[in-house]
């Protein structure tokens, strides 16, 4: 998946971020990853779909259409999430990072996931 | 939730396994077959061709590994139109066990993996001392255990 490489490598070249994954929302398992060493790409794959999906869900059932962007502030740090289709994109954060550029970086990728 | 064990140490890793995993159904067996506790199922009938089965996959699928990797595959993955199921061995002191799981789109295979390592994890550090004389892979007194078994599990 050269394409998601490429993506990922421009994410996780920005200030403060640690880790950025291709998720499945169905499977919660990875699809791409390029994280630091120390983080379970495979543990936060899997809660990070878990909770986007949950968080789709909830905005359907309200009848708020689907999710734009969903981000989960920690007390060290944020995942950041936007999602097309079956796929995830996940970002980890700690408290540096400038979150208002990566939402919008974000939003762009969005439009273009396949 | 109800589970329902024959051996008691088994009752707390799955009991957590089933509400951090929101499975459906859930079954820990010996690989003959032999059930050592499950989650979900109503009928004694149905535990009883369900380990059956899982026995059978597991072995075909261990061989299977084997043949292609020279090691049994660590799980097996089958995704269903509205469920899907996973089975999966783990190691103890008392031996392997597996852990075969169904579940809906209510969690994901991400996170039934995820919880079934928990699972494999305290199953391991939980389990009681091994036997002195491992039992044999259908031993002679298999069908009295498996119906004493299946009246533990059941019993009203």
């Amino acid at each position: 998946m050269p394409a998601y490489s490429e993506m990922l490598d421009g994410f996780t070249r920005q200030r403060g971020v640690q880790g950025g994954l291709v998720v499945s929302e169905r499977d919660g398992i990875v699809v791409d990853s390029q994280v630091q060493l120390g983080v379970r790409a495979s543990v936060v794959a899997a809660l990070a779909a878990s909770i986007y999906r949950k968080a789709r869900l909830s905005a359907e059932a309200a009848g708020l259409g689907g999710v734009a962007y969903v981000e989960l502030a920690a007390t060290e740090g944020r995942l950041c999430m936007v999602g097309r289709g079956d796929l995830v994109v996940v970002l980890i954060t700690d408290n540096r990072s400038s979150v208002g550029l990566l939402r919008g970086a974000l939003l762009q990728v969005a439009e273009t996931l396949a | 939730m109800t589970v329902a064990v024959v051996e008691r140490w088994v009752e707390t890793p799955l009991r957590h396994f089933v509400q951090d995993a929101q499975v459906t159904l859930a079954l820990l067996l010996t690989p003959s077959g032999q059930v050592l506790g499950q989650h979900g199922f109503n009928r004694a009938m149905d535990v009883m061709a369900a380990c059956a089965l899982a026995a059978a996959i597991h072995a075909s699928s261990a061989e299977l590994g084997k043949l292609l990797e020279g090691k049994p595959f660590a799980g097996l993955h089958h995704a269903g139109a509205t469920r899907q199921i996973f089975l999966a061995p783990a190691e103890t002191r008392r031996g392997t066990l597996l852990c075969l799981t169904v579940f809906d789109d209510a969690t994901s295979i991400g996170i039934v993996q995820l919880y079934f390592g928990e699972l494999r994890d305290r199953l391991a550090a939980g389990a009681p001392s091994a036997r002195t004389t491992p039992p044999a892979v259908l031993a002679d007194s298999f069908e009295q255990d498996l119906n004493r078994n299946l009246t533990l599990l059941f019993r009203r």
